[in-house]
């Protein structure tokens, strides 16, 4: 009865939170500095068919949109505006009614008596929130208890990486490196604590996490430094305020760490399980067993991490070969970044499974002295 | 020396001296996926091919690549294989209706500086290469916990026969569940740090909250994440049914040892 009542609550609290939140970003206009505009009526104009220099053909549209202001002075006048946009839709998008809008509003009125003004960027905060709901409730009826631990885990971390970059901007003279490096602990210990609890299996992931994405990390930096960053094409790198060598080794520190404590957290709980079911298992038995779990998950692990890293690139090279850039020139200038660091977390992969091995066998032994 | 050049030699050389053979296999498989993904990007330049299927049919062959290759046919890797290619159909159908609705294709407002010089009008439809990128960057997640649910209900099985079929799934999904935790993980990490940039630009220039959420790089970059955890929670109760119903299958407990 007592269990029911609980679940009861947890429902209606959840479903709560769900319409507050919802109710909340579909009448948020006023908290916006920025205009907003909601579209009520869309007009094709005219379609032209079109060919580039490199002869891609495209077709070209012309939308007129009728709108209503949402928020500031001019709250409920109309707007009209223009909107060109591809097929393709490289950088630009065919609107709908229904669809918030920012807007730049002009001074002058048109002949009407209406608004006109220029589109800047769609309002996609409504359609980000269900989104994000349906991953939560993905993760919670699937994951349950681990669900909810997986959801909760990386709330934090993300609030983690967030002040620890606030601090990094306010006070430039801290290093970028000493900051990851401390995040880097902190995400460890509350990932796997997170996922299995602060027992010694948790304690021995830790550590090999640590001390491996420390020596794929120093590995990266030795081999960086001897062959003076010849190959890796920085210039790649977009939204760059700060050293950008800096920044791009500070996202190895934190890019690989995922796919470390992957590795590192499934060898010591099946070296602990092994050790749980035969308390009388040599060290060199524990110890060949755990490589050999290491060798059959090393492959996947590694591949989805390059995999994870290369295509997110994918548009960028479509665009660059279609404007009929060199082959070489293309891939060195979009994948140079992204394949080192996939190498780098490669590197850290492998290294882990004997450091998570002697970790375990560690703290399996100082289990057994302490019976 | 090039970096990358080195850096491949010293994963090959620890691949080797840690895994031996199966070492080898791992780095090979590498290699194989980038081929399959470079075919890819060839058959995508071609405005008549829909990028979706290309993104289906390359999932196959990744599939193929790292079940197949890196273990080897039997059930459970053809179990995990259907699993996977199921999953992807769901998955897809939903990116597809998440990138319309959000409107995340293309390049944003702050990539503007990497993409002038360049002709936008391309003809190739920027919202499903989209799709393809989100499918493809998490297939790799998708199939380990596929392979690991497939392998453990196979041993439980084999070692205790005469477990019921609602059995079976429900430890499916419990050692699904252990593992969505650190596959969420492995992706989220990767994101960050690829996108450690952004986050910083983000913080320098002052970006308000509103900002951020409604702009396109950061809208598109969330969905990749949210999307790769729904796709590794959705992936575990299909294999678990599909395992099942495949291992309790009537008339099949002789045949198959």
């Amino acid at each position: 009865m007592k269990s029911m009542y609980k679940r009861l609550i947890i429902y209606v609290f959840i479903f709560l939170c769900v319409g507050v939140s919802v109710f909340f970003v579909n009448n948020n206009y006023q908290f916006y500095d920025r205009p907003i505009a909601q579209v009520t009526e869309v007009v094709l104009e005219k379609t032209t068919p079109m060919s580039d220099r490199n002869g891609n053909k495209d077709l070209l549209y012309n939308q007129q949109l009728t709108a209503v202001m949402k928020n500031g002075t001019e709250k409920g006048q109309v707007i009209q505006l223009t909107n060109e946009y591809s097929a393709s839709g490289a950088y630009d998008q065919e609107y709908y009614v229904g669809n918030d809008l920012f807007v730049i509003p002009d001074k002058t009125m048109d002949p009407s008596g209406n608004l006109t003004g220029i589109i800047t960027d769609v309002k996609r905060d409504k359609q980000a929130l269900i989104i994000g709901w349906i991953f939560i409730f993905a993760l919670l009826i699937v994951g349950k208890r681990q669900g909810l631990f997986a959801i909760i885990s990386f709330a934090i971390n993300v609030i983690i990486l967030s002040v620890a970059l606030d601090i990094y901007v306010k006070y430039p003279s801290l290093n970028l490196l000493v900051i990851c490096g401390i995040c880097m602990l902190l995400f460890t210990v509350i990932s796997l604590g997170f996922v299995s609890g602060f027992t010694g299996k948790t304690y021995a992931a830790i550590i090999a996490t640590l001390v491996g994405t420390t020596a794929s990390i120093a590995i990266a930096l030795l081999v960086l430094r001897l062959t003076s960053d010849n190959g890796l094409r920085y210039e790649e790198m977009q939204f760059i305020t700060r050293p950008y060598r800096l920044v791009f080794i500070g996202g190895l520190f934190i890019g690989s760490l995922g796919a470390i404590m992957d590795i590192a957290i499934t060898l010591s709980s099946s070296m602990f399980a092994l050790y749980e079911k035969d308390h009388t298992l040599s060290m060199k038995a524990l110890r060949d067993s755990g490589m050999d779990i290491g060798r059959d998950i090393m492959g996947t692990i590694t591949n989805i991490l390059f995999l994870a890293y290369i295509c997110g690139s994918l548009p960028m090279l479509v665009l660059s070969f279609k404007n009929g850039t060199p082959l070489g020139f293309t891939f060195s200038m979009n994948l140079s970044l992204e394949v080192t660091r996939a190498l780098v977390g490669g590197i850290g992969i492998v290294l882990t499974i004997p450091i998570g091995v002697y970790t375990s066998i560690f703290f399996i032994n100082r289990k057994k002295a302490r019976i | 020396m090039n970096a990358i050049v080195v850096l491949s030699v010293v994963l090959l050389g620890l691949m080797l001296l840690i895994g031996g053979r199966k070492g080898l296999r791992s780095f090979f498989s590498l290699f194989l996926n980038f081929g399959v993904i470079f075919i890819t990007l060839a058959l995508l330049l071609n405005p008549d091919l829909n990028p979706v299927i290309l993104t289906f049919i390359a999932s196959a062959l990744i599939g193929c690549i790292s079940l197949f290759f890196i273990n080897e046919v039997n059930s459970k890797t053809v179990i995990a294989f259907i699993s996977t290619m199921i999953t992807i159909t769901l998955l897809l159908a939903f990116i597809f209706f998440v990138s319309n609705t959000l409107m995340i294709q293309g390049f944003g407002e702050e990539e503007t500086e990497a993409i002038s010089g360049y002709s936008l009008y391309i003809g190739i439809d920027f919202l499903k290469i989209g799709v393809s990128v989100i499918i493809l960057s998490t297939i790799g997640a998708i199939m380990d916990v596929a392979i690991s649910i497939a392998s453990s209900m196979f041993e439980m099985n084999k070692h205790n026969p005469s477990v019921s079929k609602k059995e079976l799934f429900a430890s499916g999904m419990s050692i699904g569940r252990d593992i969505l935790g650190t596959d969420t993980n492995t992706l989220f990490f990767a994101f960050f740090g690829g996108y450690l940039a952004l986050l910083i630009w983000f913080k320098d220039l002052t970006y308000s909250i509103g900002e951020i959420v409604n702009s396109k790089i950061f809208s598109s970059e969330l969905m990749l994440i949210l999307c790769a955890g729904t796709g590794i929670a959705l992936v575990i109760p299909i294999t678990s049914w599909i395992n099942a119903n495949y291992l309790k299958k009537p008339g099949k407990m002789k045949s198959d040892s």
